[in-house]
């Protein structure tokens, strides 16, 4: 297993370091002087010192890129002069946000999925599995954000007993029940593409297990129904089911984006909207490499899991 | 390996009829009528995209403005249908482009280990970026407008493309006819033409459809969280946006832009999931 993860690290250890100098280069690709584009339009001298200052703007473009990768390791972010404050305070608020809306998300989606997936696999009517096919699709096939809106038009707005968007006025940890409430449609939405995924998976999943010999050798010695799926097929299923989830989880880094400008909830996503409208090119920086290296080990995990699971991947070639 | 010549033979007319039935006629059905409906709206829209009509403030659908009209005054059915036109457009350009690029990466790859190491290298390094990161890190130095969108959409597509192309080559160059053929002295151009081509071409087809979809979403997003197609300029994502801010007076706005981004999405959906099944062999 050890080694099989040290094969996998310099693959991502490329991928890291030829994303980090693509997203420090960025700031030197927008056209003008890097420090006057920082400042905003009304800075004054002063400040543009203090960035030209704060980027080493005024030493060899190596020697700044290894200034910038310092302070990103050692969370020694600097200030944010446009939107304003420290740039690890303001990231650490909208972390803690974005955590509980794609944690709530994850839950919402993988409950969904152990309701669903069995019952959908187990489906003998008809009518059933098509129905159960045309909501997935549907799931599946529209956009968060379109889902969003729609949500928010209907129990907002026409059907008001949810709040259409924001966060309780006395902060999320004042009161569960209200925080939920104003959780639950934005959850909802994020979730849904991946419990639809994630639940079609199963599905298909569970019905090959049912073929198998055990499967029939278990139901004809009378073992109900129900307990051979949700104890024997179930279980076998599981690991690979891990990896889909993984993946997934991956996809709602972009998700969350989308889904929180929609609700305005205040967390990353919304925070890399503000910081990119306002040209706060620093903020945008650091959550770029953030996203990149969530992304970039999360695959890393699903792999390892997976590996873990399946003695295959782990001795196969190299590749 | 005759079974895989037969079956070679014989996909087309799977996959024609896969688009006359069920899903891929629903599909094809939905996709086309918003085509038409965004190729005609000269015809159909009876406002021009950036008309203000005098007194016709946040009103509510009517026969006169099929989806109502907007907070300045414009008819919104006819935004969406202009809007559409551009966004069909971004994708036109878009999809072909990344699948052109992210092909003949493939097949780059599957020529030399060098080249090879190299692309997956930067594919992977496209795949850290979610899209829609991608796009805003694009829109970071090009601002925002079409180009950050075309962008993001070729940098979503390539190393999808680019993966496919490189795995079916290498499969294809396993078999044993191909074997033959390179022994015998086929040329790389020849065998490519002649086996690659017609292997791969089916995949290729699927992906496009999928690719199609996503970028309409990825569009569509970008728009919608203003880093795309910059306004008055109208797009699907824009008008959804701008009729975000009117949920509580003008309910019914955001249903118009909303109906279509998901017709086409769900289209295109519908479109790869039967070309996919025809392919399995079980529709």
């Amino acid at each position: 297993m050890t080694s099989y993860l040290l094969r996998r690290l310099p693959s991502l250890a490329v991928v890291l370091a030829v994303s980090s100098v693509l997203v420090f280069g960025l700031l030197r690709l927008v056209p003008g002087d890097p420090a006057t584009t920082l400042a905003g339009s009304d800075a004054t001298p002063d400040t543009i010192a203090a960035i030209r200052h704060q980027l080493g703007l005024d030493q060899p473009v190596l020697s700044q890129y290894a200034h910038w990768l310092t302070g990103l390791v050692t969370f020694d972010l600097g200030r944010s002069y446009i939107i304003g404050g420290g740039i690890g305070p303001l990231i650490g608020g909208a972390l803690g946000n974005t955590l509980l809306l794609t944690a709530s998300a994850l839950l919402l989606a993988v409950l969904t999925a152990l309701v669903l997936g069995p019952l959908w696999a187990s489906a003998r009517r008809p009518w059933l599995d098509h129905l159960l096919t045309g909501v997935n699709t549907l799931a599946i096939a529209v956009p968060t954000f379109v889902l969003g809106v729609a949500l928010a038009l209907l129990f907002g707005v026409v059907v008001p007993v949810l709040p259409a968007g924001g966060v309780p006025r006395g902060g999320l940890l004042a009161d569960p029940g209200i925080t939920a409430q104003y959780l639950l449609m934005p959850a909802v939405c994020l979730g849904l593409p991946v419990g639809a995924v994630l639940t079609r998976y199963l599905a298909e999943s569970l019905r090959s297990e049912l073929a198998q010999p055990y499967v029939v050798t278990a139901l004809a010695a009378g073992v109900p129904r129900r307990r051979v799926l949700l104890r024997h097929a179930l279980r076998n299923v599981l690991p690979t089911s891990l990896t889909v989830l993984g993946l997934q989880t991956g996809a709602l880094l972009g998700g969350a984006v989308l889904v929180e400008f929609t609700f305005s909830w205040p967390g990353l996503g919304m925070l890399i909207e503000r910081a990119i409208t306002g040209r706060d090119y620093p903020v945008v920086q650091v959550l770029l490499m953030l996203s990149v290296t969530v992304f970039v080990v999360l695959q890393l995990l699903t792999d390892a899991a997976h590996a873990l699971l399946d003695p295959r991947i782990r001795l196969g070639g190299a590749r | 390996m005759t079974d895989i010549a037969l079956r070679a033979g014989r996909t087309p007319r799977v996959r024609r009829g896969a688009l006359t039935r069920g899903r891929g006629l629903a599909g094809l059905v939905l996709v086309g009528a918003v085509i038409a409906a965004g190729v005609l709206a000269p015809l159909l829209a009876p406002y021009a995209p950036q008309q203000q009509i005098p007194g016709a403030n946040l009103l509510g659908p009517s026969g006169r403005h099929l989806f109502g009209t907007d907070e300045v005054n414009r008819d919104v059915f006819s935004r969406v249908l202009y809007g559409l036109r551009i966004d069909l457009g971004i994708c036109l350009v878009a999809v072909p482009c990344g699948a052109l690029v992210g092909g003949l990466a493939g097949l780059l790859a599957s020529r030399t280990a060098v080249a090879d190491v190299v692309a997956q290298r930067v594919f992977d390094v496209l795949l850290a970026f979610p899209p829609i990161i991608l796009g805003i890190a694009i829109a970071a130095v090009t601002g925002v407008g079409a180009l950050p969108v075309i962008c993001v959409v070729v940098g979503a597509e390539v190393p999808l493309f680019g993966r496919l192309v490189r795995t079916s080559v290498l499969k294809v160059r396993e078999l044993p006819y191909v074997d033959a053929a390179e022994t015998m002295g086929a040329s790389w151009p020849w065998v490519l033409r002649k086996h690659v081509v017609p292997n791969i071409l089916d995949a290729l087809i699927v992906q496009l459809a999928i690719s199609a979809s996503g970028a309409v979403f990825i569009d569509s997003a970008m728009n919608f969280i203003g880093i795309g197609v910059r306004p008055p300029t109208p797009s699907l994502g824009g008008v959804l946006a701008a009729a975000m801010g009117q949920l509580g007076t003008n309910t019914l706005y955001a249903v118009g832009p909303l109906l279509f981004i998901v017709v086409l999405v769900l289209g295109f959906q519908l479109i790869a999931q039967a070309l996919l099944a025809s392919r399995r062999g079980d529709a």
